[in-house]
């Protein structure tokens, strides 16, 4: 247990160590949090609980994709699987530093949600929205690793995951109404794991109840979170050669 | 079962499958006792790396076995890994971490957990003391490789396994890494390094194994694959004298020039090079550079595999 701490701890050091990170993890929500108020005011309360999924959305498509990928690059997994360190301790560092730094990147956005756009969220609607954000974070997450497989390079896992992150940004119904979107893609969108993620994150944290559909979108979300786990086991690389 | 011995039994392995399959060794049989510097010596692509990968369990090899310390490194890859202490070829840090802050984290990774004062006696002992707060991507190339030995004694391994420890680095950050290697020997550790540097397995190993597409070409104390060869030294001059008078100076085997050189094989460089000096004299001819040049590890392999070892 000590080493694994030792080891968690050295990952989020590490974390909060890269400017990168910093600023696509706290810099730039508060920056769209600034600007979605002053554009689309009246839609600022709507819109926090999907700048929060966003944000997880980024962490796990761009951050914690090219993260891997560049520690595999640069032989740093060769050289961590030349210990007698299991696996499971570096995946399970990489979930909790990730989910750590989710959390608070979502509070980040709450805080300034309340305090510059007076959004009030109830004690029933975190207990039951906070759970549903980590579980959408590490669904997220299984999806970054997939594409950390596939991609040979740092950069190649980043561009690859910002592209995904931009086509479901404005498709999911996080910061634009699925109302608004034409009818056919309205067919197809409520299928998203970022539009269940969406949904079962919302509703709690704006009326401190469960959506009326939620069993249905965390099934959803489960079958991708299981379903990229799996995919993202098969696919993991310790060695570029490999 | 022999702490600190590594033994390779028909060792097999390749890269890739069905077309893009690359053998990387083929039948490879070593033994490495305890307390040895052992190099692998050879050409970049002949295989090193992937043989000292097969010890590290990094690679799963085709056919074969591989034993550390009696263990079998395929069946008992965590219990071989933490007797192993391990550099990469590539320096491979978490390099957002400060040099105190790596090497706790590395020793944690084989389950030692070293206090404050352990982690600077080992920092100190690689003239890494005053970088101790200073962040891993932050060093000189030849810091950052004194940096990977301390962090492959961190956990204080019986054999210390050292890809190409000094590669890219200037002669005097060399000659600490090779001071630094002598210390673990005398430690009593087991040392294996790769190079493709005859001057570093002639300077630090006591053994060698040459190896050369895959196959070990010839193994022993650079001193037995020298003398195997049966050559003798060749005296190199800056000199224009008929060949016929040079042949039959004292010591010389065979006389021939190479562009404006005369080379001499002789049995006796001191004599040869007495009567050549007294030759040029009676000729009215003045010698330019002098150089004696001993047989080396470069002539076997270039004995054993019809290639200069430059040439890799």
């Amino acid at each position: 247990m000590k080493r694994f701490l030792i080891f968690t701890k050295a990952m989020l050091l590490m974390h909060l160590r890269t400017r990168e990170v910093l600023f696509w993890n706290f810099a730039f929500p508060v920056f769209l949090m600034l600007i979605y108020g002053v554009i689309m005011r009246d839609y600022i309360h709507w819109m926090t609980p999907g700048v929060i999924v966003l944000n997880a959305l980024s962490f796990g498509l761009v951050g914690g994709s090219a993260m891997l990928v560049e520690m595999r690059e640069k032989g740093i997994l060769r050289r961590l699987r030349a210990t007698p360190m299991p696996a499971v301790h570096l995946l399970g560092a990489y979930l909790i530093v990730n989910v750590l730094m989710g959390l608070a990147q979502g509070g980040v956005i709450l805080i300034m949600g309340a305090g510059l756009y007076g959004l009030e969220v109830s004690a029933a609607g975190l207990l039951l929205g906070l759970p549903m954000m980590l579980a959408g974070a590490l669904t997220f997450l299984a999806i970054g690793q997939i594409i950390s497989g596939v991609a040979a390079k740092a950069g190649a896992a980043a561009g690859a995951g910002m592209t995904i992150y931009f086509g479901l940004m404005f498709i999911s119904d996080l910061i634009f109404p699925l109302s608004m979107l034409p009818a056919w893609l309205q067919e197809v969108v409520p299928y998203l794991p970022t539009y269940a993620v969406a949904q079962l994150v919302r509703i709690p944290l704006l009326e401190g109840s469960l959506d009326p559909n939620w069993l249905r979108h965390l099934g959803l979300m489960a079958l991708y979170g299981v379903s990229a786990t799996l995919a993202a086991g098969r696919l993991f690389k310790w060695d570029p050669r490999a | 079962m022999t702490p600190g011995s590594i033994e390779i039994d028909h060792l097999s392995a390749a890269y890739g499958r069905g077309a893009r399959r690359v053998t990387a060794l083929t039948d490879v049989t070593l033994d490495i006792g305890t307390g040895e510097i052992f190099g692998l010596l050879g050409p970049n692509g002949a295989g090193k790396s992937t043989l000292l990968a097969c010890v590290q369990g990094l690679h799963t090899p085709e056919r074969g076995s591989v034993r550390v310390g009696g263990l079998d490194v395929q069946r008992q890859p965590a219990a071989t890994k933490r007797q192993l202490g391990v550099q990469l070829q590539k320096t491979a840090l978490l390099d957002d971490l400060t040099l105190a802050e790596l090497i706790e984290v590395y020793a944690a990774l084989y389950e030692v957990y070293l206090a404050r004062g352990q982690v600077t006696a080992l920092l100190e002992r690689y003239t890494l003391g005053q970088q101790r707060n200073q962040l891993a991507r932050r060093l000189s190339g030849g810091q950052q490789q004194r940096l990977a030995l301390a962090l492959a004694v961190a956990n204080d391994p019986r054999i210390v396994l050292l890809d190409e420890p000094t590669s890219a680095l200037d002669p005097h950050a060399r000659r600490a890494v090779w001071d630094s290697i002598r210390a673990l020997h005398d430690e009593g550790r087991t040392v294996v390094l790769t190079t493709h540097s005859m001057e570093e397995a002639e300077a630090l190993c006591g053994r060698v194994a040459i190896i050369d597409e895959g196959r070990i070409v010839a193994a022993d104390t650079p001193a037995r694959l020298i003398a195997g060869l049966g050559a003798s030294p060749v005296l190199k001059a800056t000199v224009e004298l008929p060949l016929e008078r040079v042949r039959d100076l004292p010591g010389v085997l065979a006389a021939r020039y190479a562009g404006q050189h005369l080379e001499l094989e002789t049995a006796q460089p001191q004599a040869t090079l007495a009567a050549l000096h007294e030759l040029a004299a009676r000729l009215g001819r003045s010698i330019g550079d002098v150089l004696l040049r001993q047989p080396n590890l470069e002539d076997v392999f270039l004995k054993r595999t019809g290639r200069a070892l430059s040439d890799g």
